[in-house]
């Protein structure tokens, strides 16, 4: 018998639990980051594969040649609940587990994964993910040194030890406080979900990394009606946090946001079309950063010299007073990362330091070709996806302006708030994101509320356009999900209150 | 897989009884997807991969909660089933949660869709390759070329499902899909970019490879030297590639779900003239070789085509099993298959010379819409219309209104359905637009 009982089998070690644990939560019973320990053994503990199948594997992995491999054996267990019309009446629960197999050789990648981690199916796949090369055998690792594991996100709970009676209230108060907050209030969803997921990447120079990681998020929607008229707002937030983090101060935060924005929505109207000074509000506003220069800083376009940023590292991109960060090592992030999904330890890459453009952001392929270490940025979706570089938690420092300053410097504009996505074209450049609420501004202050409308812009540009920088920055609460070709991951961001000078914002009532 | 599909289905929902459901209704799926990626006469990457998942929903109790897994032990999937029946326990009750009464199942159709290819089940390796090449080639025939990526996407799909209440029945069908997508040295770092792409669930169904290559090539080099566009009101024409997201986006709405939480703006449309006469539009899960044709949707409900909007007037939304019963509202489908805008008679060449000036849109660049109230605002790529013809390339420009409001002011429809998305619609012409640019 090969396969132990991949969760039962760590009880032992008290990492993880059995699933009766999920219909009742047993409570807190150690107070001790037991679940962030690197498992004794975790090829056993973890997978049910020892060290010795791995090594199979990953010769037959490497029989053509491989100048890089690397086994990605995950287990993902999602957990979802919906509360509609007052009552949590639906329930979901995904598992997904597997392993991805890879094969670099130069810029061309062969890849297959398996579902079944019997050591005949992975074999089969190994050989499906090798048949890219035509060289000869290299030299594969017999054994594999396990590194450390990581403390970003240590875990004292798990979220399989967190039964659905513990969650039920919480999503309860979500759904009175929504109501009480305004009689317009006429229907109010609560989502929830959270997410225990085990990685261990075994790689062809004989590193071991494995990583839990922890993720939740709460959305609450609102709808409220005022005569005829109905508007409907979300507020969410998500990081890579346990049970506990769902203090009573931080759901109502969130559940005034929702309710403000609704409310807000029946007095919102469509600002004027065209071109006109932009500020963004601190916060989510980093959407601009993650468009107009995070996916085209993405090493893998730049290798392939589809980026717009291709030929600019080096030079002046922005104002001095402009440096953007994309950083993974920040604590409970959403899009913080202890290793990246290639095994790299993440780190912390400055992509724009002080108005000139620094780094890309790689993974092992790209970090190879340009002769630099990766920058800990290759990420994939799942065992089922190769990896890519991607960003984490993408945000700009302060400035030397105030808010008021720069509310003040406009005399016609916008103010934008609250975003549900955004959108680039990495070779022209031209990105845009979609603002759900902000605010009009005539002659320095801000004057009415408006909705629903796209911005656009093309990133080189708009870096030059930055004219003012405050000094509030702070990352965003949401949980933002981020997609690059047909794969989607978790990322954050965060921004200072910054005015772009010129931006082209969607409108109505053109002359 | 020794056990197939049906009986493996069957299984689960016994386990599931065993254990205490009253009803239960499984999915079990299995896929093979191969991926061949080319690029600068290169082979890139080539993805091989078999997968395989169950899915089961539980009624128990009057509650219910649905469930997946990809690890198929078959002691392990026992005691995931028997775990998801004691978290519906955990659940609370509500009365309109039920299996899909057999009466919606009963009589589901028996026609043969023609949605399996055994060409592409017998693909090899040196055709996928000889068809990248031949793309590969096509898509590289000019001096600005920076890089071209060419792709061959083709595999089979699986499932079988299986109720407590008598349904047993499976569905396959296989894909092939040729891409293309091209970078060229534009103005400065500006590179211009875009690409084509066709596929269906039969080889014979696909244009040459040649063919992919060359109309990505052209759409790119249609891109050199793109602009931003003005800030005017104008007319709209939107080529049928990008009219099938705005139908999508029209229709996002469209369902009993968002109809019963409030927020859509269908709510009060039902049975209304809502919008232009010119527009009808047809959910047709029953196209022989469709890219989303189907016998049966997710819930087992029987396909058949179901008319959505009649020459403007509101006859159908999407309705699923539960929020139907919640909504009162008589089950339709819960989910789209092939959505079918009824073409005009109209070339495009002859909707441009109608128009005389305007904005001609060939895709979309972010943007969204607002469920609630209809409200959107577009982020747009294309050219202007310039006496009656296709003229200078535009970007950087947002087209912004309100969905229901814009469909009322559909003048024109095109008879030129774009063949490779689920949503087959021809280009479309809208007056008094607004447009926001320089």
């Amino acid at each position: 018998m090969k396969r132990r009982e991949f969760l039962g089998g760590a009880a032992a070690s008290g990492a993880v639990l059995t699933m009766p644990a999920f219909i009742s939560g047993c409570g807190i019973q150690q107070a001790t980051a037991v679940a962030n320990k690197t498992p004794e053994n975790p090829f056993m503990d973890w997978f049910g594969v020892d060290q010795a199948t791995t090594a199979q594997v990953m010769s037959e992995l490497s029989a053509n040649g491989a100048d890089a491999a690397d086994l990605y054996f995950q287990h993902s267990r999602t957990n979802y609940l919906t509360l509609e019309d007052g009552i949590v009446s639906s329930a979901n629960s995904t598992i997904e587990q597997g392993v991805g197999l890879r094969v670099v050789i130069g810029e061309q990648t062969g890849y297959a994964f398996t579902e079944d981690l019997t050591l005949p199916a992975m074999l089969a796949a190994a050989k499906t993910a090798a048949a890219i090369a035509s060289g000869s055998r290299v030299v594969a690792p017999q054994a594999f040194n396990a590194l450390g594991m990581g403390d970003l996100y240590k875990t004292v709970v798990p979220w399989s030890d967190v039964g659905i009676d513990r969650k039920l209230p919480l999503m309860k108060f979500v759904e009175s406080q929504a109501k009480s907050m305004d009689e317009a209030v006429e229907k109010v969803a609560v989502y929830w979900a959270d997410q225990d997921e085990r990685v261990m990447i075994a790689t062809l120079d004989g590193t071991l990394v494995t990583d839990h990681r922890p993720m939740t998020r709460v959305t609450v929607t609102v709808t409220a009606r005022r005569g005829e008229e109905v508007q409907s707002g979300f507020s969410n937030i998500a990081a890579r946090e346990e049970f506990g983090w769902y203090t009573e101060e931080r759901l109502n935060t969130m559940v005034k946001e929702a309710v403000d924005r609704t409310m807000v929505l029946f007095d919102a109207r469509r600002p004027p079309a065209g071109e006109m000074p932009v500020i963004l509000a601190s916060g989510a506003s980093g959407i601009l950063l993650h468009e107009a220069i995070g996916h085209g800083m993405e090493a893998d376009f730049n290798r392939k010299g589809t980026s717009i940023y291709t030929d600019m590292i080096g030079k002046k991109v922005a104002e001095p007073f402009v440096t953007v960060v994309d950083q993974a090592t920040i604590p409970r992030e959403r899009g913080a990362l202890n290793f990246d999904d290639e095994g790299n330890k993440a780190g912390r890459t400055v992509l724009v330091e002080d108005g000139i453009l620094k780094s890309y952001l790689h993974d092992t392929i790209s970090a190879k070709q340009y002769g630099l270490q990766p920058t800990g940025s290759g990420r994939r979706q799942s065992y089922k996806y190769a990896p890519m570089p991607r960003m984490s938690c993408t945000f700009m420092e302060d400035g030397p302006h105030t808010t008021e300053e720069i509310v003040a410097a406009v005399d016609r504009g916008i103010i934008c708030e609250t975003y549900t996505n955004g959108q680039v074209q990495i070779g022209a450049g031209d990105y845009t994101f979609y603002v759900k609420n902000g605010w009009l501004v005539e002659n320095g202050k801000a004057t009415a509320p408006i909705k629903d409308v796209n911005i656009i812009g093309n990133g080189p540009e708009s870096l030059k356009r930055i004219t003012m920088v405050a000094n509030d920055a702070r990352l965003d609460t949401g949980g933002w999900t981020c997609g690059k070709n047909g794969q989607s991951v978790p990322v954050s961001q965060g921004i200072p209150t910054v005015l772009v000078s010129k931006m082209t914002v969607g409108g109505e009532n053109v002359g | 897989m020794s056990v197939d599909l049906k009986t493996r289905a069957a299984q689960a929902v016994d386990i599931a009884q065993k254990a205490g459901a009253q009803d239960a209704w499984s999915t079990v799926s299995q896929s093979r997807d191969v991926q061949f990626e080319y690029r600068e006469g290169k082979l890139e990457k080539v993805k091989d991969t078999t997968s395989q998942s169950l899915g089961i929903r539980i009624y128990a109790g009057g509650r219910y909660s649905s469930h997946s897994t990809t690890d198929l032990t078959p002691d392990r999937l026992q005691d995931f089933i028997a775990e998801a029946v004691a978290i519906t326990a955990a659940l609370e009750p509500d009365e309109y949660r039920r299996i899909t009464p057999e009466a919606l199942f009963r009589n589901r159709p028996t026609a043969d869709l023609d949605l399996v290819d055994t060409n592409v089940q017998a693909l090899e390796r040196e055709q996928r390759i000889a068809w990248c090449r031949a793309l590969d080639e096509k898509s590289h025939q000019h001096e600005q070329v920076i890089s071209a990526t060419s792709g061959i996407y083709d595999g089979t799909q699986r499932s079988a499902s299986a109720s407590s209440n008598g349904f047993l029945d499976e569905q396959q069908s296989t894909y092939c899909w040729f891409s293309a997508s091209v970078t060229l040295r534009d103005q400065g770092d500006k590179r211009a970019e875009d690409g084509f792409y066709a596929g269906g669930a039969h080889v014979e169904d696909l244009p040459d490879p040649e063919v992919v290559g060359a109309k990505a090539l052209d759409r790119t080099v249609s891109r050199l030297g793109s602009e931003k566009g003005p800030t005017v009101k104008s007319s709209m024409v939107v080529d049928a590639r990008a009219a099938a997201s705005l139908i999508s986006r029209l229709l996002g709405p469209a369902n009993a779900r968002s109809v019963q939480q409030d927020r859509s703006f269908w709510t009060p449309l039902m049975g209304e003239q809502a919008f232009s006469k010119k527009l009808t539009i047809v959910d047709d899960p029953l196209i022989v070789r469709g890219l989303a044709s189907r016998r049966y949707d997710s819930e087992g409900i029987s396909a058949r085509a179901l008319p959505l909007v009649e020459e403007g007037v509101v006859r159908n939304i999407y309705v699923d099993t539960y929020y139907g019963r919640k909504g009162d509202m008589a089950p339709t489908t819960g989910s789209p298959s092939n959505r079918v805008v009824r073409p005009g008679d109209h070339s495009l060449a002859e909707l441009l010379s109608q128009v005389g000036e305007g904005v001609y849109v060939t895709s979309w660049l972010g943007g969204n819409a607002d469920g609630t109230t209809g409200d959107f605002s577009l982020g747009l790529r294309g050219h202007m219309i310039e006496n009656g013809k296709i003229g200078r390339p535009v970007g950087e420009m947002n087209v912004t209104g309100n969905l229901r409001d814009l469909f009322t002011r559909l003048e024109l429809i095109g008879d030129d359905p774009y063949p490779y998305s689920t949503t087959l619609t021809p280009s479309l012409v809208f007056s008094d637009v607004d447009f926001s640019g320089a």
